[in-house]
């Protein structure tokens, strides 16, 4: 029996049971950004926009507007507003339409 | 691939008729074309990981083939650079009906790359997209959940998830 | 029924045949009144061929002659049966391709005059009862081929009209070195037993010894090599096929060739069938050399006709072989296989002749529709020229030896001969007849690969010029081909009819009762020796259908009810797909020259305009060929050994008159010496 054979049946199934159970890889992928609306000014949020390289994130009146899509998870806006961004967790992002994918949030000092 | 009978169906039920028939068809054999239109190639290292043991996406019913005649799903990378709409277009056209078309990554969703003289800034404008993957690359098991949510076997979250914290920070 | 006088009808029409093309061949009803006397005649060679073959040897006839020549004598022999029958198949096929293919004109009156007479020049050959009739017959008809070569120069430009009549010059300087070798055969024969009939000469072999019959049976074997083809006397024949008119190469390649077939089965199997073991060897040495570089020569052909010249040279080598096999097992007194291999050798006779005569018509009809015989020019005639595309592919699966058709038949039946060569008890014997087994693989592998390069570079694809795509097939003809696609499958669902035949004729010929053996079941056959192998050509047919009928009807019952949309061909998402992107017929067959570049030995020369190595400089002329080592190696030296014997001899004629009136006073004074002494 060739010696890989043996490695591999010493090492055990290597692949992942998902979807039928979660991957305990996923914590460590990077993700999304999420905000917290209660902390985001307008002022921040137009500095949260001028820092995104990808156009992910635009300000419309009182909402920011966040294109989930057009997002990279470069983590810019996470270094520029700490206390406002947060890691969302998430990876399973599949959209059927593109409109699922723009999220609004609303800014802080406005009803939401 | 809608109802044809006399009585009308709320677009409920109408889309879970097209959602039925899509599992019936590809839930399990489902063949993938990938496409680069001139990405930077991380998705394709992370699609490419999806034939490797850990994630093995053989096990599930999906396959890869390179030949436009023999595929159902065709998987987009990368934002569409206009020198390659047209042979874009033929894979498209060359692919029997019925078929599915999905954007992966952010260049092809839109993002990255403003629309200018050299890329149209995604695969929307071009072909009629039904799945759109986020990630930059998105990774193999994001991957893995976009082709199950394109052939019907898990529903989409995304739409669910509002993207915001409240609370004390992480 | 006698034989003879249905042929001497078939001889009579074709004469009268060539009369009315001679004297109206410039109308159009005059072709068609010729070419129906010679499809006549042709049918009538075909009744009396077959009834040779089935009824032995008739009597000898003599038919008049002169002082000069002797009594012309005639004999209709089973072993001459299938040939005859092969004529008249081809006289009929040709008789209804002719009225489409030639424009009416005084050329054409003058090209089936000769071609008429060269029908008749060739029954006469085979014929004949004795040696002055074969003899005369022989030069006629090689004389009359040459005539028939030469009318390829009608409506061609100057440079072409030189490659004809380079060509035309190489069939008879070639068939005039073979003739040489044939008469001196025949003559030891003739002195030897003192006789000049043929069937005589047969009874009385054993009058010749052993070193005057390997003697004749070698000149017999170059001799009537230069015409059948063996290599390396071959070089007329990719020269000289090609040039001619389509239904002329179809006549030289389908019949001329086995015409000098004939003559080795004549010498080996009827006049002297006995011999030494190495003779036959060296037969089917030659033959198995003959196959493979037959076909690895034809793979490196641009050119329909002389790819097709190249592979009868390549079957020409198949059916030698089997002969030179058949020898072998007699000199170790395997009787049954000996008659069984030259059964096989015939089958294949009949076979080839059927097949080649049809690519080569069809070649015909290519060229007339676009003008060229350039594979690289040519492409998706599938479309265009369907009729022809079809018989083509019966053709092609036919000569490619593809089940279930008739190719496949004659060479599983020589293969099975040849692997029974244990039987001969030798080890060495054995291992050599494996040997020729063995290259006969690689030539069947080499011409499936051929084939399929011959038939879907012109055929499948899309069209590589403007003349391919716009050829059409109207008023080109089609009866002729048919007939021939007709008489393929024929020879292969029927075989069990034709080899129950064939057998017959072994009776005669080599004394050997095969049938009971050959033919166990009536629908099986048995390659000689039973528990060995065996197979059913026409189950097999009906087998294949019923296979292939299965994926049919399923598709038949599941095809999508609803509109089906068409898209263009997948061509990998370029942009701008020019025809001239596809395989070409020389890229198709670079691994053949890669593997092979011994034999081919290639001279490459590559002209750029610049030599600027980055940027682009322009054209770039690209040219390789392969080297033609037969003529360097091989006939050229010979030549110039010629030329400077002639040089060397000149000064004798040197128009002196005092000289040459001194040549004949010394001729007087040694006569007279001599009759003195």
């Amino acid at each position: 029996m060739p010696l890989w054979t043996l490695r591999g049946l010493r090492r055990g199934v290597v692949t992942t049971r998902y979807p039928a159970r979660p991957d305990p890889s996923a914590r460590l992928l990077p993700s999304p950004p999420a905000f917290r609306p209660d902390v985001l000014t307008p002022g921040l949020a137009d500095r949260l926009v001028a820092v995104c390289p990808s156009r992910a994130l635009a300000r419309d009146a009182d909402v920011l507007v966040f294109d989930v899509g057009a997002c990279t998870a470069c983590g810019r806006c996470r270094a520029e507003a700490p206390q406002a961004v947060g890691d969302s967790g998430e990876f399973e992002l599949a959209a059927t339409a593109r409109a699922h994918l723009i999220k609004r949030i609303p800014l802080a000092g406005r009803p939401a | 691939m809608t109802g044809q009978g006399a009585t009308e169906l709320t677009v409920q039920e109408n889309a879970e008729e097209l959602r039925r028939t899509v599992t019936r068809l590809f839930g399990r054999s489902l063949h993938i074309r990938t496409l680069d239109t001139g990405s930077c190639a991380a998705c394709e290292q992370e699609i490419r990981l999806l034939a490797a043991p850990h994630y093995d996406l053989h096990r599930l019913g999906f396959f890869f083939t390179p030949a436009p005649r023999h595929a159902d799903l065709l998987m987009v990378t990368g934002p569409m650079v206009r020198a390659f709409e047209n042979a874009a277009r033929k894979t498209y056209d060359a692919i029997p009906d019925p078929k599915i078309v999905v954007a992966t990554g952010a260049c092809a969703l839109g993002g990255v790359y403003q629309p200018d003289a050299f890329t149209r800034g995604g695969a929307g404008g071009t072909l009629p997209v039904d799945v759109w993957i986020p990630g930059c690359p998105p990774s193999p098991l994001a991957l893995l959940q976009g082709l199950l949510v394109a052939v019907g076997r898990l529903a989409g979250k995304v739409k669910d998830l509002d993207f915001s914290l409240n609370g004390t920070p992480r | 029924m006698n034989p003879l006088p249905v042929l001497a009808g078939a001889a009579a029409a074709w004469g009268l045949a060539a009369l009315i093309a001679l004297a109206c061949g410039s109308a159009r009803a005059g072709i068609r009144a010729c070419c129906v006397v010679s499809g006549l005649g042709g049918a009538a060679a075909l009744a009396g061929g077959v009834s040779a073959l089935l009824s032995g040897n008739s009597r000898v006839v003599s038919a008049g002659g002169s002082v000069v020549v002797g009594t012309l004598q005639l004999q209709a022999t089973s072993l001459a049966g299938v040939f005859v029958a092969l004529l008249g198949l081809i006289a009929v096929a040709t008789a209804l391709y002719v009225p489409r293919y030639h424009e009416p004109g005084h050329a054409t009156g003058l090209y089936l005059g000769v071609y008429n007479l060269a029908l008749l020049a060739s029954l006469a050959v085979l014929a004949a009862g004795n040696v002055v009739t074969f003899l005369v017959a022989w030069e006629t008809m090689a004389l009359l081929c040459y005539l028939l070569i030469l009318r390829g120069r009608v409506g061609r430009a100057e440079g072409q009209r030189a490659e004809v009549a380079a060509g035309a010059f190489w069939f008879l300087a070639l068939s005039e070195a073979g003739f040489v070798a044939i008469v001196a055969a025949f003559v030891i024969l003739a002195a030897k037993t003192h006789t000049m009939q043929l069937d005589l000469i047969a009874a009385r072999a054993h009058l010749v010894s052993g070193d005057w019959r390997v003697a004749a049976y070698l000149l017999a074997l170059t001799g009537f090599g230069f015409k059948a083809g063996l290599v390396p006397l071959h070089v007329w024949l990719p020269e000289a096929h090609p040039v001619a008119p389509a239904d002329g190469s179809a006549f030289l390649s389908g019949l001329i060739t086995k015409l000098g077939v004939y003559g080795i089965a004549l010498f080996g199997f009827v006049l002297l069938p006995s011999g030494p073991a190495w003779r036959g060897i060296l037969t089917m040495a030659a033959g198995a050399v003959t196959a493979a570089i037959g076909i690895l020569y034809a793979l490196n052909e641009r050119d329909i006709k002389r790819f097709l010249a190249f592979s009868t040279i390549e079957n020409i080598g198949i059916i030698i072989t089997a002969f030179g096999a058949a020898m072998t097992f007699l000199a170790y007194g395997q009787r049954l296989l000996w008659a069984f291999l030259l059964l096989a050798g015939l089958y294949h006779v009949a076979n080839h002749g059927s097949y080649k005569t049809l690519l080569f018509q069809e070649a015909g009809v290519i060229e007339h529709a676009t003008g060229t015989r350039d594979f690289d020019r040519l492409g998706g005639l599938t479309h265009r020229l369907p009729r022809s595309s079809v018989i083509s592919f019966v053709g092609t699966l036919g000569i490619a030896a593809l089940p279930p058709l008739n190719g496949f038949v004659s060479e599983w039946l020589i293969f099975q001969g040849l692997f029974q060569g244990f039987r001969t008890g030798s080890h060495l014997v054995a291992i050599l007849i494996v040997l020729a087994a063995g290259t006969l693989g690689l030539t069947g592998g080499l011409a499936v690969y051929a084939f399929v390069r011959g038939y879907g570079i012109p055929f499948l694809g899309m069209p590589r010029t403007r003349d391919a795509a716009a050829a059409s097939e109207a008023r080109q003809p089609v009866a002729g081909p048919a007939l021939l696609a007709v008489a393929c499958v024929a020879l292969a669902v029927g075989a069990p009819v034709m080899l129950a035949g064939l057998a017959r004729a072994m009776r005669t010929i080599t004394g050997v009762t095969l049938r009971p053996v050959l033919l166990p079941g009536n629908l099986t056959v048995i390659p000689a020796h039973t528990k060995f192998s065996g197979f059913s050509p026409t189950w097999l047919t009906v087998f294949l259908l019923a296979v292939l009928a299965v994926p049919a009807l399923i598709y038949l019952a599941g095809r999508p009810r609803g509109a089906s949309r068409i898209e263009p061909v997948w061509d990998g998402g370029i942009v701008a797909f020019k025809p001239r992107m596809q395989y070409s017929a020389m890229t198709f067959s670079a691994p053949t020259r890669v593997m092979f570049d011994a034999l081919y030995q290639p001279s490459v020369s590559v002209n750029r305009a610049s030599d600027d190595p980055a940027g682009s400089s322009g054209p770039v002329h690209y040219e390789s060929e392969a080297t033609p080592i037969f003529e360097r190696y091989l006939y050229r030296p010979v030549i110039r050994a010629f030329e400077w014997l002639a040089d060397v001899v000149r000064p004798i004629q040197s128009g002196d008159v005092n000289l040459y009136l001194f040549y004949v006073f010394a001729a007087v004074l040694v006569a007279y010496l001599i009759a003195a002494l």
